[in-house]
């Protein structure tokens, strides 16, 4: 389940006046699953247009349809490079009772380890395309509602000019990257070989 | 009959009344918002006195993408609520200055810390906090975790934080950082020393 995070009146962050997140995700996120439509992996975007999606409304959907994995794409500043998120469960993970229900600001405790690794594959995979990378733990919404894997990819622009090149050649490199870790994973993930 | 002459000098009378009205009523509102502006960027809680304490402020840094720690020498009173609340605003006001490490809207400050139990302390924050808030999960973390290792280091028996925004909860800081949660200090000092 890819995430292009924001949309509609949500612009989320700004470059320049003229370059916005919300179209950054969008463009990266087709980008995402043109790549693993070439390696044979079904994928599905929560939104495939402008449209206002509340971040509950977006981890609801990829809960109900028990995605094998969660990529939410964002683009933020500072630095350069890209950034890579796991969870971190801010509170006492709280134990999911008998019944099938589990917490919702902890549903992500049972699914913390698949998704750090796949922070870390994604992170190696980026690396080795030259890129900066940082890998981190951070409660970004709605990570720690999210039941199954889920991690979190911030691109900072290379300029604040929306038709540049170089910012469509750092999306293209970033997207290849996360496919091709994704393919690595897949089995740890519960998907097929 | 009414001359045709003294009609358009009425009539003329008559637009210059209601386009005088309309513009009374613009200026009046654009007064109303400036000075409700003004109200909302001017602090909200008054001064306290206390004992000037030099203590560690844990502050973020755009450039570089760090935390580090800075010495500083506060008024602190010795209230926990109080020392609580006024440690943060230090660290807002830093924030808030020209130039700043880590720049934050305008009227960002603390409106109230109180306590629900004896080591869980909400921070009730001002609208322009969050609404004037740079967008971006690193910039938001880095606030978050600025104030709550701060409060952990200056404030002793705080085990969770809770962030409200205007006396209401809001799912995120700026579209990223998670605000519905309760933030346990102790892993936030984990999640601290990746930046330090």
């Amino acid at each position: 389940m890819i995430d292009p995070s924001h949309g509609g009146s949500d612009k989320g962050a700004t470059f320049g006046g003229k370059l916005v997140e919300k179209d950054i995700t969008l463009r990266l996120a087709r980008e995402l699953r043109k790549e693993l439509e070439e390696r044979g992996i079904a994928s599905r975007l929560l939104r495939d247009s402008d449209i206002d999606l509340s971040l509950e409304r977006r981890a609801e959907i990829a809960n109900e349809q028990h995605a094998g994995l969660y990529v939410a794409l964002h683009a933020g500043r500072p630095g350069k490079g890209v950034r890579v998120y796991a969870s971190f469960l801010t509170d006492d993970p709280q134990q999911p009772s008998a019944s099938r229900f589990m917490p919702w600001e902890s549903a992500q405790a049972g699914a913390l380890g698949r998704s750090q690794i796949t922070a870390r594959a994604v992170s190696d995979e980026l690396r080795k395309k030259g890129l900066t990378v940082a890998n981190l733990a951070m409660p970004v919404r709605p990570l720690n509602n999210l039941a199954g894997p889920a991690i979190a990819v911030e691109l900072t622009p290379e300029t604040d000019d929306p038709q540049s090149p170089e910012n469509v050649k750092r999306q293209n490199t970033v997207a290849a990257a996360v496919a091709a870790a994704i393919a690595q994973v897949r089995i740890q993930l519960g998907g097929r070989p | 009959m009414i001359p045709r002459h003294f009609q358009i000098t009425i009539a003329l009378v008559l637009l210059a009344i209601l386009i005088s009205g309309v513009v009374i009523i613009r200026m009046t509102h654009k007064e109303e918002a400036l000075t409700l502006q003004a109200a909302e960027a001017a602090p909200v809680a008054p001064v306290v006195g206390g004992k000037q304490e030099h203590i560690q402020v844990l502050m973020a840094y755009d450039d570089d993408q760090a935390l580090r720690w800075r010495p500083a020498e506060v008024f602190l009173p010795a209230d926990r609520g109080l020392r609580a609340r006024e440690t943060l605003r230090y660290v807002l006001a830093q924030y808030l200055q020209t130039p700043s490490p880590h720049p934050l809207g305008k009227g960002s400050d603390i409106k109230d810390v109180y306590f629900i139990s004896d080591d869980t302390m909400i921070v009730d924050t001002t609208a322009p906090f969050a609404d004037g808030h740079p967008s971006g999960i690193l910039l938001e973390e880095l606030t978050l975790t600025s104030l709550i290792e701060t409060l952990n280091a200056n404030v002793p028996g705080i085990a969770k934080v809770k962030f409200l925004v205007d006396g209401k909860e809001r799912e995120t800081l700026a579209g990223h950082a998670d605000l519905m949660s309760f933030y346990q200090t102790a892993a936030v000092h984990e999640l601290a020393k990746e930046f330090e």
